[in-house]
């Protein structure tokens, strides 16, 4: 039970200011009280107390139940804790935009390659905003691998992937906890051809055989986020990003692991690295990658797709205020991706030549990006970048994070409506170069695609079944895969995951910028406990967040992680080991047990 | 979906209302009403339209408030968690399939029933005070909650521990109620309870006038108790938030009093009044 009042010996205690705060007598004094940074700075008399972030059941079962599972061992181990119930888009902005957190249990959208430790890990972001670093993780040596996998291909570069899981293993500025099972169900008999694609991404609403008479799709969501801004470019509304995928083109469009030709009719990487006279001022050495686009490509407004939107998309990422602001702003979403492109020339409308600093793999990654129509942004950055002392706040300033953004590609599909909290609706683009003769990609197939709300997991399968839908868009709780039923009626989809539940740290501040102090925390953490109690069997415990090729031998899961083992047998911490861990770490106890500040 | 829940909603409270009004109110007092409806309505009309003004206030700022709510809200889920811990969890031990069936149509059913029948019981008072008051009294908690929920961003039990309240968990057991509540509510407005304010205003009342209503006083006060109990049986509420919604009833009743009958809208209005009720409907 944790029925628990405050100590006696706490003084004016956080708890009776939060009571305080319940009748409202410090109403005026701050806009969120419960985000409480960790106190460590009293000589070392005050107990080790931490918060940890994380979503409501509503959004996210699992992440709540992690956290939950991490906070009574925590106070096992004499520390105290707050857990602070956010929104998903809370979660996210605190975490990615303020950096307002102690640690924080989520799911990381990752992505195909293991590149995008770079964007996550990289000393270069650790101050920015949005997805890259925000941990606030900074070491010279990771550096060097993240920045040798990028320009490296083939086995060279698994070498460096390697280096980087080992170190991220040990250093641990997030823990990957495990990669969930995705599992989806659909109406049999109205689609086939769903395995054709992963409905994560573009191709999974790409290329799907309509029976006779059906021409629309109508997909059911759990998280009401795309209802209410489809900025591409929000770090905080975006999850994996499956409806910017589908309103806007990238140059390439990944499908099985491989990045083909989408937007671009082909491109040319040089296969050897440049001579000396493309080198960058500092001596890094680049390629030179020669891309044709698509003729007669459109913008769901009519405007023709050219070079010249492709040269602003990644001149954007670089700097989201255009140069107008005193600093840079770069994107808070794409960010890694895009920063392997260096120069971008346009040469004539339908190609150009980049300049990149990036092995064929990083280069392929960096054209997955959404290619933004220059003369849209162009305005927007117009409107809002107005006044003499105008700056553009990185990651939070109104292009990059507002809700009014036209939301106008030239994808597949093109915005119809939303409705807040309710509904989205796209229409399938016409114009759209995959239902050219002669082109053989997969293409919009029906008229529509609605994704509407649904409150949960329990309530979609029962919609699914009774016809009132046609798929699960996002994918199902662990705790509803009992429910789906045996039925003819009902197609259930099974899709391999990137994503991976993790516990994210914020390294800026003591004492979770020492890493001993992570592992001991991360030795809490009963991964094989959480996925056969809190996902039922429906994940795969990890020590690395990628997939398995990627995976080296000694970092394999063995029944227990292999650099930071459970501090415990069968679920069952052992405190008195668990709490060694926090004495080696240079924390002491008190009398009463409990962990002190140690400074 | 919707529409399959707010029937069925409309057929249970639609065959509990004239069962009620029979055995609790008498045949006297319906058939008097039926002949002094309209002086009755005449008199509680500026309660009706304050309450209605209230609803629809409510009805808007539900999807407004969530926005401000953030914008000037106190998170504090993690406060009434530190505060009360796993208390809800006591009522896990009395769970059973009967238990949570009763609780879950309690939660639905019994608390429309709970606060729309007094409203006709009240009515077929000759003196419309009563009627008054509890109308007041119904606006003043919509009103009082509603400003609470703006400034209180909290996150109900079933929310912070999902896994323990699971098998009681009413939307885990009829997922199909979400399409209504999500009408009606965001799941960080749980800061009071307004099912246990309006149930406990409604057995204040039944209180009240148990001389009046002997027979409805028992029923009220247990159906109100149901309601409390169900909003943390279910995980829906916090013990804090019944808690808080037990002082704002108490709050909203005492009001009730002081406030109806201060103000004649006719003295206010005079004259201008009897020519616009010569124009509504009812007086035809």
């Amino acid at each position: 039970m944790n029925w628990n009042p405050s100590p006696p010996d706490d003084g004016v205690s956080r708890r009776s200011f939060l009571a305080a705060g319940v009748t409202g007598a410090t109403l005026a004094t701050s806009g969120c009280i419960d985000r409480v940074q960790s106190v460590v700075d009293q000589g070392g008399d005050e107990q080790f107390s931490l918060s940890i972030t994380t979503v409501p059941a509503d959004a996210d079962r699992q992440n709540v139940r992690i956290a939950r599972r991490l906070e009574a061992n925590l106070e096992k181990v004499g520390i105290d804790v707050s857990l602070d119930m956010r929104s998903q888009s809370e979660l996210l902005e605190a975490v990615l935009i303020e950096h307002d957190f102690d640690c924080y249990v989520g799911r990381h959208p990752a992505d195909y390659d293991p590149d995008f430790l770079y964007e996550a890990l990289h000393s270069t972001y650790a101050n920015e905003a949005g997805w890259q670093n925000p941990f606030g993780f900074t070491n010279m040596a990771f550096d060097t691998h993240l920045e040798h996998q990028r320009r490296t291909d083939g086995d060279e570069r698994k070498r460096h992937v390697e280096a980087v899981l080992t170190g991220l293993a040990r250093a641990k500025p997030f823990d990957p906890i495990c990669i969930p099972e995705e599992h989806r169900v659909a109406r049999a008999n109205r689609f086939d051809g769903w395995d054709e694609g992963h409905l994560a991404t573009r191709h999974g609403y790409l290329g799907l055989e309509p029976a006779a008479g059906v021409d629309r799709l109508h997909a059911l969501v759990t998280d009401s986020r795309i209802t209410r801004n489809l900025n591409p470019l929000s770090a905080t509304f975006r999850n994996r990003g499956t409806t910017i995928d589908l309103l806007y083109d990238s140059l390439g469009t990944e499908h099985g692991g491989d990045v083909q030709p989408w937007l671009a009719e082909s491109w040319d990487i040089a296969e050897t690295t440049a001579e000396s006279d493309s080198e960058m001022a500092d001596g890094e050495a680049t390629r030179t990658v020669t891309v044709t686009l698509r003729e007669g490509c459109h913008f769901h407004d009519g405007e023709p797709v050219t070079a010249a939107d492709v040269a602003f998309t990644y001149k954007f990422l670089n700097d989201t205020s255009w140069g107008r602001a005193p600093v840079r702003s770069p994107a808070p979403r794409y960010r890694g991706r895009a920063d392997v492109i260096e120069t971008v020339s346009i040469d004539g409308d339908y190609e150009v030549t980049i300049t990149a600093s990036g092995g064929r793999e990083a280069i392929e990654r960096a054209f997955t990006v959404p290619v933004l129509p220059r003369h849209v942004w162009l305005e927007l950055i117009d409107q809002h970048a107005t006044g003499g002392d105008f700056t553009a706040p990185q990651g939070r300033w109104a292009v990059v994070s507002g809700d009014n953004i036209p939301p106008i590609g030239s994808g597949p599909f093109e915005f119809e409506s939303r409705s807040e909290d309710e509904s989205l609706v796209l229409t399938r683009f016409e114009d759209h170069f995959t239902l050219r003769d002669g082109v053989d990609l997969p293409e919009p197939t029906v008229d529509e695609v609605r994704f509407s709300v649904d409150p949960s997991s329990n309530s979609s399968i029962t919609r699914i079944e009774d016809g009132g839908a046609d798929v699960t868009a996002t994918m199902l709780s662990p705790h509803s895969l009992p429910r789906v039923p045996d039925s003819s009626d009902l197609e259930r989809l099974r899709s391999p995951s990137r994503t991976f539940y993790h516990l994210g740290f914020n390294v800026r501040n003591a004492p979770f910028s020492n890493p001993h102090v992570r592992r001991a925390i991360t030795q809490l953490i009963d991964k094989e406990g959480i996925v056969t109690d809190v996902f039922y069997g429906n994940a795969t415990p990890v020590a690395t967040p990628v997939s398995d090729e990627w995976v080296p031998e000694r970092l394999q899961w063995d029944g227990d992680d292999p650099v930071t083992p459970f501090a415990g047998a069968d679920g069952d911490l052992n405190v008195e080991a668990a709490k060694v861990a926090f004495e080696r770490a240079g924390f002491r106890y008190d009398d009463n047990g409990r962990l002190l500040g140690g400074y | 979906m919707l529409a399959e829940v707010l029937i069925q909603l409309v057929v249970v409270v639609g065959i509990l209302l004239p069962i009620s009004l029979a055995l609790f109110v008498g045949r006297e007092r319906l058939v008097r009403t039926r002949s002094e409806w309209r002086t009755r309505l005449k008199t509680a009309a500026p309660t009706i339209a304050v309450l209605l003004v209230v609803l629809l206030i409510n009805r808007f700022a539900r999807q407004r408030a969530p926005r401000l709510s953030r914008e000037i809200g106190f998170h504090l889920t993690a406060s009434f968690y530190n505060i009360e811990g796993e208390f809800i969890l006591l009522f896990q031990s009395i769970a059973t399939p009967e238990t949570t069936a009763y609780f879950s149509s309690i939660y639905v059913y019994g608390y429309v029933f709970l606060i729309v029948f007094p409203v006709l019981a009240y009515f077929t008072l000759p003196d419309t005070r009563m009627f008054r008051r509890l109308l007041t009294a119904y606006a003043l908690n919509y009103v009082i909650g509603l400003v609470l929920y703006i400034f209180v961003i909290a996150y109900g039990p079933r929310n912070v521990m999902p896994h323990e309240v699971a098998e009681t968990m009413l939307f885990e057991n009829k997922p199909q109620v979400q399409y209504l509540t999500r009408e009606v509510n965001s799941n960080t407005n749980v800061f009071p309870s307004l099912h246990t304010s309006l149930s406990a205003t409604v057995a204040t009342f039944a209180a009240i006038t148990r001389s009046t209503f002997p027979k409805w006083f028992p029923v009220a006060v247990a159906l109100a108790a149901s309601v409390a109990i169900s909003t943390m049986f279910l995980g829906i509420h916090w013990g804090i938030d019944v808690v808080a919604g037990m002082l704002l009833a108490a709050l909203c009743v005492v009001l009730s009093d002081r406030l109806v009958g201060r103000w004649s809208v006719s003295e206010l209005l005079g004259d201008r009044l009897e020519q616009f009720e010569d124009r509504i409907p009812w007086q035809e």
